[in-house]
């Protein structure tokens, strides 16, 4: 009697592996292969990119665009420039959004609603552009670094992803013993939640991340010297060659270097995509602890 | 009365120091320049300041309201951001449940990198990709669909007014579908290994885990991402519509942000540009608070 | 164990640090608005005395400058010419230099009343009625004399003055003018080896060309066996300039406007479009026209010309120079045709091109100067020296000097492009990494036709327009040319007209879209509708607005 039930609950099971394996293999094809194109364009001769001829294997192999940006000084500048915002803005916003996800999730803390609600507000309105340049002017922070350390140090988004998993995977009973004990807030969040909480705390630290290195707006608006450009503003510079010699050819000048700078765009692409592409595997580790948290709680 | 704030003061003030510096931030840099608010109801005059301008009450508003464009961009921006909705927003959740369910760890690491990827490339590239692979002529992925009969021979997906919204659509969701299964799988990540045990005992198969243990387990995610989105009903990110544009399907892609771009920003009228987007905000925030208000009524979830 | 403590550290350390941050701004504010209007102040007064001082002791005053360049320029601090023009005018200028977005920007820079001193290749007309009293007024300085090349060119072509001049009379952004520049930007190139190779003839009309291409897409011309690989005909967008031909005569055309018997019209609604786009329907349904004219990026419409090793694509298209247009390997397959009228009974007096040359020698507002600049002398004596007939040439095409290597003086009075030193670099690529390049302030008068020897890409630009030449003559003889550039609108009319076109173009590109690309549509039956919706969007009025503000330009001119 058991050993059929078994059997028949292995069946269904294998049944379900092999069918999310598939859906799985399928997720990783149809992602996979434009990345893969891109790619063998990167080296490929770009005339036959252009006209379709590159599909599964590169044709007419050169590096010309790998070498074309190893000459850059100003690529190398950004690099340096991204790193040290994406570094140091990522523990800023960590710093400022953590303690205040977990305030937000007290549940007991009477003015928690009407914060809540000064937050949410600020996703939806704002002053516009112009005044939110001439507060930075004011703040003398244009032509600094450190308006792209400081701006956007809490994203409300992030603030209440951290806030929901505080509140649902944190229990109560351990902070009801710890008022026991005479803890205190701060302690209970430094020694307790965050220890209990890698999990989001390398979900929001990747969002954090990410969304500095690929930040190009506050760059575009902000700052005016050529040393503190980051890494985006470079590769725009670089991919929007195509259309501002679209935009000149009204008298038909510079599109000569046309055939070169398509290969450099797929060179800059794959150069400053894989460094982000690497900080993942780092944080899949601590991914992979929240799992055993998870588990080893109950 | 007095007395009651010090003592909760006094009990509550660690806290406080704690959520200080995120609201210091939004105070100076949210709060701070709302005052450009009053743009929208004012004639822009340089010469007298930002808010100086001659005060015109709804104008502007009024301008948009009459505009033939209202329509159309009101109609464009719904209908898109309703269907990356409907079809962008469960495709994450079953990611995370796939990539939760593979057994082979190694497997399972390849995909959930693979499937990051997309999100880490701009929208420019993204966009430049979309014309390379979905060329009516030369593109790898639109000949592969037309001689597997799914699209008539001679539908050119970059220029047909049709093609537009499901195109946006589906290259929202290979962009970003694996980066938004992220915060679910952490979740799921979070889920009591007694659960599973349970349900074992109780005969459910791997299948039925999902649906017992597993979704359930993510509804709050769910819940309060959907509360935002919500948000969003009329919001569509401005840059990739903007690229993907051209004279073919300009009268399904003309959006309230590229609206407000074209006129607001490149033809410097500050003021129509702001009204415009003040209504687009009043609506978005009008559906949020639908969203939070059924949200806390029926499953106690709520974003405040 | 280790690791995690030295986590808390950094947390930790980054608590404080955000803490206090947060304290800092929010105290920062108030102080900072405060300070700032007091060095404002001080900066003021120090700048003047800087002036006497640099004046006196022969110091270099310091100005900041803004370009908006090009992607292809390099760091115009390495431009010996710059250079070597600074130094001169015992200027030190720090550059901002901005290449991409620069329209997203500025009108947030502007808004906020923050620009740096001179603003090169960074303004429009329409900016200095918008952010009024932010720029300085030039027209005294003309006046007083301190701009003597500025004043020289205005007497040689007192248009550009009235160009410049807003309705007060007052000047806020100069423009630049240039002779040796040709009449039209695009030439219709045939692939003559095709038309040899399938012994066709060269076409003299349209509907010639309408059999030509009719084989060049059924018979293989480049013979490669595949039948299927030749486009036809190919452009990018919408063909004005062939539009010219069905007898719309496009002097100087903006947005679709030109000017006909004194009158303003827009070519959108006019007969002529209506015939130009049964015509091009008709061959788009014959699978004649690439299927991807509208949505395909200007960089594959440039490489599918370039054919596949000698192997051309492409039969028949428009572009600025055959070099650029079909690349080194195929460019010497084609030839360039002339004005084809219709039929074989058109009038041949009815048949134009575009025609550009106002378009293409003048620009309005290349460089601006801050009201708030705080050595107005430097700055106004350096933005002059940019006209002085050597320097000029010198900022389109690249510095007369030993290191830049791009112009050479014959010593005689005259002077030849040198072509690029990189020999692996086209010269149109070389000129605008070394240059300032179009769009830029220069004055290259009428005579420099004589003086100047340019180089071998200018020079077949202008050769390869020879066909063009007797429309083009005929158009100058005969037509009204439509001086856009030139007319000055205030406030409101820039608002209303910049309005209704954005409406405007929304109706028109998608409707030629939709004709072109759908042979079912009956365009001859929509027609009356079309040009009824477009009038009523707006069309009527602008109109009327830019008609009103021809009116005004003629009379001021008179």
């Amino acid at each position: 009697m058991n050993t059929t039930k078994a059997l028949k609950m292995g069946f269904s099971d294998r049944l379900y592996f092999v069918c999310v394996t598939a859906v799985a293999i399928a997720a990783l094809l149809i992602v996979l292969y434009p990345m893969y194109f891109i790619v063998i364009a990167s080296f490929s001769n770009s005339n036959m990119v252009n006209q379709g001829l590159v599909k599964l294997i590169p044709k007419g192999i050169n590096f010309f665009g790998y070498r074309k940006i190893m000459e850059r000084a100003d690529l190398w500048l950004g690099y340096g420039n991204t790193i040290l915002y994406t570094v140091a803005g990522t523990l800023l916003n960590l710093a400022v959004t953590l303690p205040a996800a977990y305030v937000l999730a007290q549940s007991r803390f009477k003015a928690r609603r009407f914060l809540m609600t000064l937050f949410v507000i600020t996703m939806y309105f704002g002053g516009g552009m112009v005044p939110t340049y001439m507060l930075v002017k004011t703040l003398h922070l244009t032509n600094s670094p450190y308006v792209m350390i400081i701006m956007g140090a809490v994203s409300v988004y992030n603030l209440i992803i951290t806030r929901t998993f505080f509140e649902n995977s944190i229990p109560v009973e351990l902070q009801e013993a710890a008022w026991l004990d005479g803890c205190s807030h701060i302690r209970y969040f430094w020694s307790i939640v965050l220890p209990l909480s890698r999990a989001v705390i390398s979900v929001i630290l990747l969002y954090y991340a990410v969304g500095h290195w690929n930040d190009f707006f506050t760059a575009l608006l902000y700052l005016n010297k050529d040393e503190y450009q980051p890494l985006q503003i470079i590769l725009r510079n670089i991919l929007i060659s195509n259309q501002a010699m679209a935009g000149t050819t009204g008298a038909g000048e510079g599109s000569y270097a046309q055939q070169y700078a398509d290969q450099v765009k797929f060179a800059v692409i794959i150069v400053s995509t894989v460094p982000v592409l690497c900080i993942y595997p780092f944080i899949q580790k601590y991914f992979e602890k929240g799992v055993m948290i998870g588990a080893v709680k109950g | 009365m007095g007395r009651k704030i010090f003592s909760a003061l006094k009990r509550d003030w660690q806290l406080w120091v704690m959520i200080l510096p995120a609201l210091a931030y939004i105070i100076i840099f949210c709060y701070g320049p709302m005052y450009g608010i009053q743009l929208a109801f004012r004639r822009y005059d340089f010469s007298k300041g930002l808010t100086g301008g001659d005060w015109v009450g709804l104008k502007y508003f009024m301008q948009y309201f009459q505009s033939p464009m209202f329509g159309t961009t009101l109609r464009n921006t719904f209908v898109i951001s309703f269907f990356s909705l409907i079809c962008g927003f469960p495709v994450p959740i079953l990611l995370a449940l796939v990539i939760n369910s593979l057994r082979q760890q190694k497997l399972r690491r390849v995909v959930q990198t693979a499937v990051y990827m997309p999100y880490f490339i701009s929208t420019v590239v993204m966009v430049a990709i979309l014309q390379i692979l979905l060329s009516p002529s030369t593109g790898v992925v639109s000949g592969l669909l037309k001689s597997s009969h799914l699209i008539p021979q001679s539908v050119n997906l970059l220029g047909t007014p049709g093609a537009f919204v499901p195109v946006y659509v589906l290259s929202g969701i290979w962009q970003s579908a694996g980066w938004n299964s992220i915060i679910f799988i952490a979740a799921l990540s979070s889920v009591d290994g007694q659960l599973y045990d349970a349900a074992r005992v109780d005969g459910a198969n791997r299948f039925k885990q999902v649906i017992h243990v597993e979704l359930p387990a993510l509804v709050p995610t769910i819940v309060i991402l959907l509360i935002m989105n919500m948000g969003r009903v009329l919001s569509v990110g401005f840059e990739k519509v903007f690229l993907m544009q051209n004279d073919m399907n300009i009268s399904v892609s003309e959006v309230i942000s590229t609206y407000v771009f074209n006129i607001g920003v490149q033809s410097g009228q500050f003021s129509f540009g702001s009204a415009v987007g003040l209504f687009n905000t009043i609506v978005n925030f009008v559906f949020l608070m639908i969203a939070n208000m059924v949200s806390r009524k029926t499953a106690d979830i709520s974003l405040m | 164990m280790i690791r995690k403590k030295w986590l808390a550290l950094l947390l930790a350390g980054c608590m404080a640090a955000g803490v206090l941050a947060g304290c800092g701004n929010s105290q920062g504010v108030g102080k900072d608005t405060a300070a700032s209007s007091d060095t404002s102040d001080q900066g003021g007064q120090s700048g003047e005395k800087a002036e006497k001082e640099s004046a006196s002791t022969g110091e270099k005053v310091k100005l900041t400058a803004l370009i908006s360049k090009h992607s292809l320029t390099k760091d115009v601090n390495e431009m010996e010419w710059l250079n070597i023009l600074e130094e001169e005018n015992g200027v030190d200028i720090e550059w901002q230099q901005i290449t991409a977005d620069w329209d997203q920007k500025k009108s947030v820079m502007f808004a906020g009343g923050d620009i740096p001193d001179i603003l090169f290749k960074a303004t429009a007309t329409t900016d200095f009625a918008t952010y009024n009293g932010l720029f300085e007024n030039l027209a005294p300085y003309i006046e007083a004399g301190d701009m003597p090349n500025v004043a020289g060119m205005f007497e040689d072509h007192p248009e550009l003055r009235t160009l410049c001049t807003d309705e007060n009379g007052a000047i806020y952004g100069l423009p630049n003018y240039r002779s040796l520049w040709p009449r039209t930007n695009r030439v219709l190139y045939i692939n003559k080896t095709w038309v040899d190779a399938l012994g066709l003839q060269m076409p003299s009309t349209m509907d010639e060309l309408h059999e030509v291409l009719l084989a060049f897409r059924d018979k293989d011309p480049n013979g490669n066996g595949d039948t299927t690989d030749e486009i036809p005909l190919d452009f990018n967008g919408f063909p004005s300039f062939l539009l010219g031909c069905f007898g719309v005569p496009l002097m100087n055309e903006s947005d679709g406007y030109y000017v006909e018997d004194g009158t303003v019209k827009n070519f959108r609604v006019d007969e002529n479009y209506k015939e130009f786009m049964i015509w091009l329907q008709e061959l788009y349904g014959e699978g004649l026209i690439n299927e991807e004219v509208i949505t395909q990026d200007y960089s594959k419409f440039q490489s599918l010309a370039r054919g596949e090793g000698t192997t051309a694509k492409v039969g028949v298209t428009l572009g600025w120079e055959s070099g650029d247009r079909f690349g080194t390997e195929v460019a010497d397959q084609y030839v360039p045709l002339p004005a084809l009228k219709p039929h074989a009974d058109s009038d041949e007096n009815e048949v134009y091109w575009g025609y550009y040359y106002d378009n293409n020698s003048v620009n309005a507002a290349t460089v601006a100067l801050s009201a708030n600049c705080k050595n107005m002398e430097a700055a106004v004596s350096f933005i002059d020296d940019f006209y002085a007939e050597e320097i000029g040439i010198q900022v389109l095409f690249g510095g007369m000097n030993e290191v830049d290597n791009c112009i050479q003086d014959n010593g005689d009075g005259t002077y030849t492009v040198l072509p690029p030193a990189d020999s692996s670099i086209d010269p149109g690529t070389w000129k605008w990494t070394n240059s300032f390049a179009d769009y830029s302030p220069y004055y290259i008068a009428d005579d420099m036709k004589d003086k100047l020897t340019m180089g071998e890409d200018m020079a077949r630009v202008l050769a390869e327009r020879e066909p063009l030449d007797p429309t083009l003559d005929l158009m100058e003889e005969k037509c009204d040319t439509y001086p856009a550039k030139f007319i000055n609108y205030t406030t409101d009319e820039n608002a209303d007209l910049a309005m209704n076109q954005s409406n405007i173009n929304n109706i028109v590109d998608q409707t030629y879209a939709a004709w072109l690309t759908d042979s079912t549509r009956n365009i001859e039956e929509e027609w009356d509708a079309y040009v009824k919706s477009v009038y009523d969007i707006g069309l009527a009025q602008n109109l009327e607005i830019r008609q009103t503000a021809y009116e005004r330009y003629l009379e001021a001119t008179k």
